[in-house]
């Protein structure tokens, strides 16, 4: 074969409706500007429907003027080990073109955004589902030649302009191409469309590649409870808990005194020392404190209608939204609650004699889970503002209500059997500890997170404390039941691993 | 939430023709003539080839890979009009097969185009009928082999069904010259032997773009635009009735296929290769030769132009084969490779027995070193030479390629290992906004009542819904058979089967084959109709119920009154996006004391369709400075506890997952990104399933009058003044 009519190979991964279609268009019509023989080639189909799809593009570096009228036969399928330039518009797709073997140490250089855009099978996780990040980066760089990695979302973003644009100018500034960038700029403007936008984020691109252009690095922050007035309760955490734990039963205390009062908070920190002394006692270094100080925090500050009032009517909320939902400074912006609260909500806030007999009113007329009263909130208006201050007013009231007295002594009885797990193992009462995570959500998905973390505990954590089963197995049961319960929202693969564990437990239930 | 009144869709039939991609660039290339170079896809060229050969007429029913070629002309009714070409945009496939009927008596071209092969199946009838005859006029189907990687269909050939009506297949090599060239000789061998003729692109050839010299267009003698005042002279021969049948049937084989061999050998329809290995050679169908001819250069037996060491005949017509042709290419060789994508084998067959018919000792390879099933990818065809060089000439020395195919392979297994299993699988899914998402999730609502019920799903965009987040639905028997398909289900269940058709499935055969048989049958069933205006999946084309007829702007024909018409009385026309009124029509469906067919219109414009549609109205009009209102939905992430149950009942691309602000929480939260068109499916879920008070809506004041900005003002002073303050300790 003879090498100056190989033609180099372009792969792309894409998702539909990145345009990747029309990047083929642009690199196409660049390399005829150049009189370079170009193949195209796609299999869009339903892909085009948020699908993953692949395009396949192949140039002969050789101008058509040399090739004295013969035809270059050019193929339609890329081949593995045959690809030169990988190019993905996203992260996982860039894994997968490495999964199915077409990017290769000796001849792929990758180009791909560093962005995810999670499919629907990550979504959907009850907890987090997302494919891990490191194992894609890890495999970019052991599986490719060269490679040009940022996040093209964001520089789309920053420059104005759209993603497959900022892939093109990566492309021109990566320089495996033999096509000037001229040619590029003039496909682009041939085609016509958004000319200005396409050509800024070309030129953003192929600075980066070229490294003449350093992105900022989008940065995750979180966001800090807004309780004050807590100083000594901060140095109480500093002085009484384990430094790994502080930080958490920092954010902890100012949260619980935003949502309830200072001695809500201090209770906090009552329930935490005991749960400290407890893993002191068996040795522990602070692990169990920091996880449970996390986990009590966030049961401890349950969503009932006043927490929901207090987040809607947060004085900073406005802002966050208008920024979220780019809002211009001069356009008013008109924000509308979604509401349905039912038998069991209004019963949450009731004092527990009345709630109790609303609930059996609920239960004997079959009318929970059925009566809901849908409201829409405007909270933009001074009267639907008015009405959600005044349930986040209600907070005085919250320690009198049936729900606050019930999660009291639900999040007692978890406390118990951490500290008395503690005693046996505490591998175990960390697992009883995390168990806290299958507890969230409203209505339905917090009844079914309930129902699962009650079963979790009768089927394993309450023969292990009364030692009929050993504390190691009931840990590895408790982790594998928890993973189950988060795996499938209708409790399938949680029955199948409690019936997998009884049948394993057994034997061990009956040695001595 | 997106309320769409009816009158608000219906837009004149000029600024609504193919609402998903426009074909300005590729309408004016329709028009180059001598001299001129095409430049650009495939079946683009195809369709210019059409216009060289002077076709009188052109038909459909779209479907990927082929939609584009009665797209464009859709487009170009200036052009259409001028040469005299008539179009037509058919409700099926079986109605694009019938049209081809005008060649029979007629001696005009013309050419019909489908998606195979499902669409073959639904055209079947209309093909025996028209083979049988025959034509005197060139008839051309060009059919889309939905195959391999990236097919949304069933794997199965067309070839079968050249063989069975003797209907002549072409299979060109995947360039746009001898594409352009197969057209204009498909429509020769059709006349010179009086047979329809089939040519097959696969999905990549269709997509495949290049350049041709053009030629001038031909305006058809005889056609609409120079009408004939006289029928043909009634004759019993050219009716496919019997006797005229049987007489037909020998036809075929006496004169017919003697005729269409001697064309393809005089023409040279097929390729000769030479090459100086005398003793092997390779039959490659014309379609897969780039894999083939490339497979070769790999392995050093091939240069990039299309030189090759091993003989190779490229069949470009692969039904019939010209048994002389085959035997003389095989004569004297030791071993020949056939390479045939997918089963059966028919070429590989009918090669075995001409050259024994003929005492040809030659050894025939084909399927025993390349895969039955399955598309012919590079690295399919390189195993399969690899092998048939290894098992029939060890002079040639292919150690390092095949060294080099092997270190690949292992190179790909350490990837796999290094990412450590498989990867999230992406399947297609509904777009942001889509009025169909809305209606699978009132019937997860509504299995949370009654249980789960029999699906019957069918074609289209919703057939998505079978798919993650729904995971809704028990079967798929074809375009407009979900009705028809829970005829036998529904008897055996205890609760009524639910069946989805969408619009399309509908008049393409959802009407007869399902409404009509489930009424004269009194069938219990519920059938939902997703009414969004197009066929949707194919890219937006027009079907009887679009508002707006592409000719005339005015809507063809309603599917309600229809159903009326037919005798439907339970029927229910529900605004998709109202998920709770859904929710309790469904029920009212499964539970309703009528014992006949019950339908609910699920009655939403196509998104992508209303987006393209609407988006330089409102730019526009906030060029102009009027008032807009924008909508959108957003989640408040304090409020949210990261059980994503939301995006379990929607799965909106634009319902996405972001890090938790929360410092104490680890599981990400929902988010909408700013795709959200505003549909306001999210908060209706979050309604009707009764999930969380995170979702709110905002609508965004643009372009805001004096009053706005007012109100925005004092109310803003108003709630100020009863902010709360940064909680206190109390």
């Amino acid at each position: 074969m003879s090498d100056a009519l190989r033609p180099i190979t372009i792969l792309i991964g894409a998702l539909g409706g990145d345009g990747g279609g029309v990047l083929c268009d642009w690199i196409a019509h660049a390399a005829h500007e150049t009189r370079l023989p170009a193949q195209v080639t796609q299999i869009p189909g339903v892909a085009q429907r948020t699908g993953a799809t692949t395009y396949y593009i192949e140039i002969v570096p050789l101008r058509r003027a040399a090739l004295s009228g013969r035809e270059p036969v050019m193929a339609l399928n890329p081949a593995i080990g045959e690809v030169d330039v990988a190019l993905a518009t996203e992260l996982l797709e860039a894994g997968r073109m490495i999964f199915n073997g077409f990017v290769t140490p000796d001849r792929t250089t990758l180009i791909a955004s560093t962005h995810r855009v999670l499919s629907i099978g990550e979504r959907v996780a009850m907890a987090d589902g997302k494919f891990d990040t490191g194992r894609l980066l890890h495999a970019v760089r052991e599986r490719s030649r060269e490679r040009i990695l940022f996040d093209m979302d964001q520089a789309a973003e920053e420059s104005g302009s759209v993603l497959n644009a900022i892939l093109l100018g990566a492309l021109a500034g990566s320089g495996k191409l033999p096509v000037p960038d001229s040619a590029f700029e003039s496909a682009i403007r041939s085609a016509g469309k958004s000319v200005e936008p396409n050509l800024a984020g070309f030129a953003f691109g192929r600075a980066h590649a070229r490294g003449e252009l350093e992105q900022a690095v989008r940065s995750h922050h979180a966001r800090r409870a807004a309780g004050r007035g807590v100083e000594d309760l901060i140095l109480r955490v500093q002085a009484s808990l384990p430094p790994v734990a502080q930080p958490i039963a920092e954010e902890g205390v100012r949260r619980l005194t935003a949502y309830q009062d200072r001695a809500y908070a201090t209770l906090y920190l009552d329930r935490l020392g005991s749960i400290r002394a407890a893993e002191q006692a068996a040795g522990g270094a602070g692990s169990l404190t920091r996880e449970t100080a996390r986990h009590l925090a966030v049961r401890m500050s349950f969503e009932d209608v006043i927490r929901v009032a207090q987040a809607k009517v947060a004085p900073d909320r406005m802002a966050r939204i208008r920024a979220e939902i780019r809002a211009k400074p001069t356009e008013p912006v008109l924000v509308i609650e979604h509401f349905k609260p039912g038998i069991e909500e209004i019963a949450a806030i009731l004092p527990p004699g009345l709630a109790r007999r609303l609930l059996r009113w609920g239960e004997r007329t079959g009318r929970t889970g059925k009566l809901y009263f849908p409201m829409r909130i405007k909270t933009s208006s001074v009267s639907g503002f008015l009405r959600l201050r005044f349930l986040a007013g209600l907070r005085w009231w919250r320690p009198r209500s049936f729900r606050f007295i019930e999660e009291q002594a639900q999040i007692e009885r978890w406390l118990a059997a951490i500290r008395h797990a503690a005693a046996l193992d505490l591998g175990l009462a960390a697992e009883i500890a995390e168990c806290a995570r299958l507890v969230k959500g409203y209505g339905d998905t917090h009844r079914r997170g309930s129902d699962n973390f009650a079963r979790i505990d009768r089927e394993i954590v309450a023969p292990a404390l009364a030692g009929a089963l050993a504390a190691r197995v009931a840990a590895d049961g408790v982790a594998s039941a928890r993973v189950a319960a988060l795996a499938d929202p209708d409790g399938d693969a949680l029955a199948r691993t409690l019936a997998d564990f009884r049948v394993r437990a057994t034997p061990l239930v009956a040695s001595p | 939430m997106l309320d769409q009144p009816p009158g608000a869709l219906v837009a004149t039939a000029t600024n609504r023709t193919n609402p998903e991609r426009s074909f300005g660039e590729e309408v004016r290339s329709l028009r180059l003539g001598d001299g001129d170079i095409f430049r650009g896809e495939g079946i683009l060229a195809v369709t210019k080839a059409l216009l060289q050969s002077g076709v009188a007429y052109v038909g459909g029913y779209q479907g990927a890979p082929v939609s584009h070629l009665v797209d464009v002309l859709v487009e170009s009714q200036d052009l259409l009009d001028e040469l005299g070409v008539h179009l037509e945009t058919c409700t099926n496939e079986a109605s694009a097969a019938a049209m081809l009927g005008a060649s029979i008596n007629y001696p005009i071209r013309g050419c019909v185009t489908w998606k195979s092969i499902v669409g073959t199946n639904v055209a079947a009838d209309g093909l025996s009928n028209l083979a049988s005859p025959g034509v005197i006029g060139g008839a051309l189907i060009v059919v889309g082999e939905d195959y391999g990687e990236g097919a949304s269909i069933i794997q199965e050939r067309a070839h079968a069904y050249a063989m069975k009506s003797s209907i002549w297949l072409m299979d060109p090599r995947p360039n746009l010259p001898t594409m352009v060239r197969c057209v204009e000789q498909a429509f020769e061998l059709s006349e010179a032997s009086n047979t329809p003729v089939m040519m097959e692109l696969r999905i990549r050839a269709c997509h495949v773009t290049g350049e041709f010299p053009a030629k001038d267009n031909v305006a058809p003698a005889i056609s609409r635009n120079h009408r004939l005042a006289e029928p043909a002279a009634h004759n019993y021969d050219r009716i496919s009735h019997p006797p005229s049948t049987y007489v037909h049937e020998k036809l075929k084989v006496d004169v017919r296929q003697p005729a269409a061999q001697r064309f393809i050998v005089e023409r040279g329809l097929n390729e000769l290769l030479p090459g100086e290995r005398e003793d092997l050679g390779i039959i490659v169908q014309g379609g897969i030769a780039n894999v083939l001819l490339r497979g070769l250069s790999r392995l050093g037996l091939g240069d990039q132009l299309g030189g090759v060491s091993v003989p190779t005949l490229v069949l470009n017509v692969t039904y019939p084969l010209v048994p002389e042709q085959i035997a003389d290419f095989c004569k004297g060789k030791r071993a020949v490779l056939v390479v045939e994508e997918g089963g059966p084998d028919y070429i590989e067959q009918a090669i075995h027995a001409l050259l024994r018919k003929k005492d040809v000792d030659t050894r025939i390879h084909g399927k025993d070193v390349l895969q039955m099933a399955g598309e012919y990818t590079a690295e399919v065809v390189t195993e399969g030479l690899l092998k048939f060089f290894a098992q029939t000439a060890n002079d040639i020395d292919l150690s390092r390629p095949r060294q080099a195919l092997d270190a690949v392979r292992v190179g790909r297994l350490e990837a796999q290992k290094l990412l450590g299993g498989p990867l999230p699988l992406r399947p297609p899914g509904f777009c942001v906004g889509c009025p169909e998402r809305p209606v699978f999730s009132a019937i997860k609502l509504l299995e949370r009542d009654v249980g789960k019920v029999h699906i019957s799903s069918d074609i289209g965009c919703h057939s998505f819904a079978t798919l993650a987040p729904f995971h809704l639905g028990n079967s798929i028997l074809g375009f407009g058979m979900s009705l028809a398909s829970a005829a036998a289900v529904a008897p055996v269940m205890q609760k009524r089967t639910i069946s989805v058709m969408g619009d399309g499935g509908f008049w393409h055969n959802g009407l007869l084959s399902g409404v009509a048989s489930s009424m004269f049958n009194r069938g219990d069933r519920v059938l939902v109709i997703m009414k969004n205006g197009y066929t949707s999946a194919t890219g937006a084309q027009f079907i009887p119920n679009t508002a707006g007829n592409r000719r005339d702007g005015e809507t063809t024909s309603d599917i309600a009154s229809t159903l009326s018409a037919m005798g439907v009385t339970w029927l229910r026309t529900i605004r998709t996006y109202n998920v709770g009124t859904m929710l309790q029509t469904l029920r009212d469906a499964m539970s309703s004391a009528h014992k006949g067919l019950k339908v609910i219109v699920a009655d939403g414009e196509c998104q992508l369709a209303r987006q393209r549609r609407i988006r330089p109205e409102i730019a526009a009009q906030l060029k102009r400075g009027e008032r807009v209102v924008r909508t959108r939905y957003g989640v408040d992430d304090e409020v949210c506890t990261g059980d994503h149950s939301c995006i379990r009942l929607s799965g909106c691309p634009s319902l996405v997952v972001k890090p938790s602000p929360d410092p104490l929480r680890m599981d990400p939260v929902a988010s909408v990104n700013n795709g959200c068109v505003g549909c306001g499916l999210c908060g209706e879920v979050a309604d009707a399933a009764v999930l969380c008070p995170s979702f709110y809506r905002a609508e965004i004041v643009q372009n805001p009058t004096w009053w706005d900005r007012l109100v925005w003002r004092v109310r803003e002073r108003v709630i100020g003044l009863f902010q709360p303050r940064v909680a206190e300790p109390t």
